[in-house]
């Protein structure tokens, strides 16, 4: 009897063992990406825990970056944020609200920034700390449909080419295009304008927000000359009537005109290409905005980056994730662009490339010459692209002159860095 | 003979009327059909209703999900999630209902008031705190968010809805059942409750559909994608920023109204005359 | 014998309190602490992931009045105009329609059962991204409607849906074509209505016309009731198909920015959950004052059972 009592005690003091033992780490990592994104991911989760036993890593994944934000503002504030975030343009926003962890003190043992491309690194530093480690390069682009121009007969732009050159490829499509179809989206209606608007006040010389210094070089006059061009080609009919173009948010393939087939030309970042080209039988190609030739205007971004949250449990294990992710060949292989082309020398070494990915290269190495450092983040970066696109709309209704809707920008940027 | 032609008559012209209209109505969910089998790199571009070529890709393709989870989990969910939903609904807005509706009681008109005024606050304001009460339970990333509120008649919708449907009823139904010696209890499950089979009918079926929908908060409290819920599921077809599945997430989006449709249908044949009065004064 | 009836009485209260108490348990438990946490957040600035800091009313001030420091927030104003031009014109639109068609679904006609779900489909589709690309595809520039227009009578009209002085229209038509919710509600009362009613004045000879206004409209009257003050909540919290529609961002030109989209935008958008907080209140006490009108008013009107 007392030795069937040992047994059973040593038995289950063992199990007790046991279970404490295989009791994993889950490190949350929120990310927004949809199927391919998420497959991709997972492949690389299964390698880090392949050659990690014991920690395993649950993606907290949302569809878009609306209910991603919510999602993860929700959970910070309710006191159980993830472990790792992903973060776009609006990471100085929540490093200022003090949520984020400064991964300096993980940077060369842990997290190799080495073999990073220093201009990544530098993007991810704010305020003299590495908070974010970019996923991969991205650039702003203007994309036109190849198919559409051959089948009317009109030339192919060039690649670069300065303002007056544009217009006059504008004019010359115009004429060439049935009714109803458009030389140009009016890339000001979209709900993420900030972007074709900061390139025109870079190549004007009048960025929009220097953090170091908390100001702003754009004037009410250089925002007007803004409006001022978009009302030239409106007038002209290379772009669309305002109430045509506000029909297409430009978010998505969906709400897009030149998926729609009712624009030649419109804006995106290239690591849309993909995206946007699996919605139409119609060839998608890239050129560069204008002028950027002449002024290193263009810029390149990290499309997003990996963030820690400051009140993470496992800090090292995830920055050591995060470095997986970012540094490994294996990892790189399996994640291929699809968050941009990788910025770490380890990871493209790994290479690998389809149609979509050729062409993103080959813009950039086009354009890469013309670009220059990307300019700070204006903080409150929605509150900036809502109200601005609000602005915009005014002027092209013609409700108010540009000379006004130039004034009210100025007003909004100085209102949001003071806030 | 002549009453009959009328009959057919006046038949005829309602038939005609109702798919005059019913053409309107039907058409997004053809069109909706039609996009299900359209490949993915024309639904935006090809405007046409008809596809140029039928395919079953998205489907098949839409089924295995999101690569980690397939679709059969989120319907899996869903379906959990809206069961118990159901039940819950049923059971305790009827429950409170009746009270509001029929009993007596100190600072009624106060709680009725009450009740109403927790229909009135946008939720959007509410997340946050309320995130904080199933956080500190522990209930994240567990269906018991979405589901135990509903055992306590947080859905005023509803209740409101059935204390219309009490209210018009014949108070003289309960008078003679407390003559016939049953308590307040009896009253409910012998005479409120069949009566008012439409409303519970109805509250059976938008709180399906609704719970099928709630796509905000399953996005708040589920966090593991085996957890998922169809309406996340669709959302997980679609990025911005990267690869979209139009053609999946339109194909899952049919099937997703599989359910809806099965039990409207199998449902709106208990919408028949309730009350015969005489038979009960009888 | 005082006592005796005083002990009933409380007797009496506690059984009813019993059928209450799981809506009391959830209130206090599960709603109570968000509204009043929500009415705390209301007098900060709140930027979520910060704590809330004490302002005062100026979130309230912001709203209505405004001064050169703090300048009065003109989007409100608008989206509160917009709101309320979209309640008082669907509502009643959607009730009537919801009524008559319900009328229609409630014959005995062989293909009712069909019938009905067909009807139900639009509102089924609810806020799905579908609605979104369908309502572009009908009232675009090029859409449906306009090629119908252009075609059959040599019109040049607008692009319904992206055009400031249309879009708020298209978006009422979107929520009076999904009239399902309403109809299925009256479709119920109208099955409660007591078939002796009709069958006895019949019998006296009234004609369909008398009936309705007889018989139906006062029997229904409380879903009626019901309908009208439902309809009017949900439609001034209004958020899911403008935000579908217009891609989150209320346009063109604040056009179809409803109060709820205008709310949620400063809530999680701009990260000013406190003022978000203080527009719901204000919400809460305009919807409160019209319902409470809407009860007051329904009380000469609205007739409950044959024992009232």
């Amino acid at each position: 009897m007392k030795k069937l009592g040992l047994v059973l005690l040593t038995l289950l003091m063992s199990a007790t063992i046991v279970f404490a033992q295989s009791g994993t780490v889950t490190l949350r990592w929120a990310y927004w990406g949809s199927e391919s994104r998420i497959k991709r991911s997972q492949q690389a989760i299964d390698l880090f825990m392949a050659a990690n036993p014991g920690i395993a890593v649950n993606p907290e994944v949302s569809g878009g970056t609306g209910d991603h934000f919510n999602k993860v503002d929700t959970q910070i504030a309710g006191g159980s944020g993830p472990d790792i975030i992903q973060m776009g343009g609006n990471i100085n926003d929540y490093v200022k609200k003090g949520v984020l962890l400064p991964l300096d003190k993980y940077v060369g043992a842990i997290l190799n920034t080495s073999v990073i491309d220093p201009s990544a690194i530098e993007s991810g530093t704010i305020d003299g700390h590495l908070y974010g480690v970019s996923t991969g390069v991205t650039m702003p682009a203007l994309v036109y449909n190849k198919s559409l121009l051959q089948r009317v007969g009109a030339p192919l732009p060039k690649v670069s080419m300065t303002y007056e050159e544009f217009r006059a490829y504008l004019v010359s499509l115009k004429s060439k295009l049935p009714a109803g179809v458009y030389p140009m989206q009016d890339i000001g209606a979209l709900s993420s304008n900030s972007t074709p608007f900061g390139y025109w006040t870079r190549y004007n010389g009048t960025p929009l927000y220097r953090a170091a210094a908390s100001s702003t070089a754009v004037t009410a006059a250089a925002a007007q000359k803004y409006f001022e061009l978009f009302k030239d080609y409106r007038d002209n009919g290379l772009v669309p009537p305002p109430d045509v173009a506000a029909g297409f948010a430009e978010t998505n393939a969906d709400t897009s005109m030149v998926i729609a087939g009712k624009a030649v030309i419109g804006f995106m970042w290239t690591n849309q290409l993909a995206g946007y080209q699996a919605a139409t039988k119609d060839e998608l190609e890239l050129i560069e905005f204008p002028g950027a030739a002449a002024t290193k205007a263009l810029w390149q971004a990290p499309s997003q980056f990996y963030t820690v949250n400051k009140y993470s449990k496992n800090p090292e294990l995830t920055v050591k994730f995060i470095n997986f992710l970012v540094n490994s060949p294996d990892a790189a292989k399996v994640l291929g662009n699809d968050r941009g082309a990788s910025a770490s020398a380890t990871a493209r070494a790994a290479g690998s490339t389809n149609v979509n990915d050729q062409k993103v290269l080959d813009y950039l190495s086009v354009s890469g010459p013309h670009s220059s450092k990307e300019t700070d983040h204006v903080p409150n970066d929605t509150e900036f692209n809502s109200t601005l696109y609000l602005i915009y709309q005014k002027v092209a209704f013609g409700q108010i002159s540009p000379a006004a809707g130039g004034q009210q920008v100025y007003d909004l940027i100085v209102r949001l860095i003071k806030k | 003979m002549k009453n009959r032609t009328a009959r057919r008559i006046s038949a005829g012209i309602s038939n005609f009327i109702i798919i005059v209209l019913g053409v309107g109505m039907l058409y997004p969910v053809v069109w909706l059909i039609m996009a299900s089998f359209k490949e993915s790199n024309t639904i935006f571009s090809d405007p046409a209703l008809i596809p140029k070529a039928f395919t079953l890709q998205n489907y098949a393709r839409g089924w295995k999900g999101i690569g980690i989870v397939g679709f059969g989990v989120f319907f899996k969910n869903s379906f959990i999630i809206c069961g118990l939903s159901v039940i819950a609904n049923v059971i305790f807005c009827s429950l409170t209902a009746y009270a509001f509706a029929r009993l007596r009681f100190v600072g009624k008109h106060f709680w009725f008031a009450v009740m109403m005024m927790t229909l009135m606050l946008p939720t959007h304001v509410t997340t946050i705190p309320r995130y904080v009460i199933f956080r500190s339970l522990g209930w994240i990333d567990t269906f018991l968010p979405l589901v135990v509120p509903k055992f306590f008649a947080t859905d005023a919708f509803f209740i409101f809805l059935l204390v219309q449907f009490i209210r018009s009823l014949p108070k003289e139904l309960d008078e003679s059942a407390l003559i016939d010696g049953c308590g307040k209890f009896g009253i409910y499950i012998r005479i409120v409750m069949p009566l008012t089979m439409p409303a519970l009918i109805t509250t059976v079926l938008f709180t399906f559909l609704w719970t099928w929908d709630d796509f905000f908060n399953q996005l708040l409290y589920l966090n593991s994608p085996a957890k998922y819920t169809v309406p996340m599921g669709l959302r997980l077809f679609v990025d911005s920023s990267g690869m979209s599945s139009w053609g999946p997430m339109f194909a899952m989006s049919v099937l997703s109204l599989v359910p809806c449709f099965v039990l409207f249908f199998s449902l709106q044949k208990y919408f028949v005359q309730g009350i015969t009065t005489t038979g009960m004064k009888g | 014998m005082n006592k005796k009836a005083r002990n009933r009485a409380i007797r009496d209260n506690l059984s009813s309190y019993a059928f209450l108490t799981p809506w009391l348990l959830g209130f206090f438990l599960l709603t109570l602490y968000p509204m009043l946490y929500s009415l705390y957040l209301s007098f900060t600035q709140f930027n979520i992931l910060q704590p809330p800091q004490w302002i005062g009313l100026r979130n309230y001030f912001v709203m209505f009045i405004g001064n050169n420091q703090f300048p009065r927030d003109e989007r409100f104003l608008n989206s509160l105009f917009v709101t309320f031009k979209f309640v008082f014109v669907s509502v009643p639109l959607k009730l009537v329609f919801a009524l008559a068609v319900a009328m229609l679904m409630n014959q005995k006609l062989k293909l009712i059962p069909f019938y009905r779900t067909l009807y139900y489909i639009p509102t089924l589709l609810g806020g799905s991204v579908a609605i979104a690309v369908l309502w572009r595809r009908l009232f675009a520039g090029d859409g449906v409607l306009n090629a119908i227009l252009r075609g059959a009578f040599n019109l040049n009209p607008p692009a319904w849906i992206s055009n400031p002085k249309y879009a708020l229209y298209t978006l009422i038509l979107l929520s009076v074509w999904q009239f399902g919710s309403p109809m299925i509600i009256f479709l119920a009362g109208l099955k409660q209505i007591p078939r002796e009613y009709y069958e006895a004045s019949s019998v006296d000879g009234a004609g369909k016309v008398r009936q309705f206004f007889a018989i139906t409209l006062p029997s229904l009257s409380p879903i009626i009731f019901f309908n009208l003050v439902m309809q009017m909540i949900s439609a001034f919290q209004s958020f899911t198909q403008a935000y579908i529609v217009s891609g989150g961002q209320g346009g063109p030109l604040d056009s179809t920015m409803f109060y709820s989209l205008y709310l949620y935008l400063k809530g999680f958008g701009f990260s000013e959950m406190g003022y978000a907080s203080a527009m719901a209140w204000v919400l809460l006490i305009i919807i409160a004052v019209l319902t409470a009108l809407a009860f007051k008013v329904s009380g000469s009107l609205v007739s409950y059972g044959s024992g009232e």
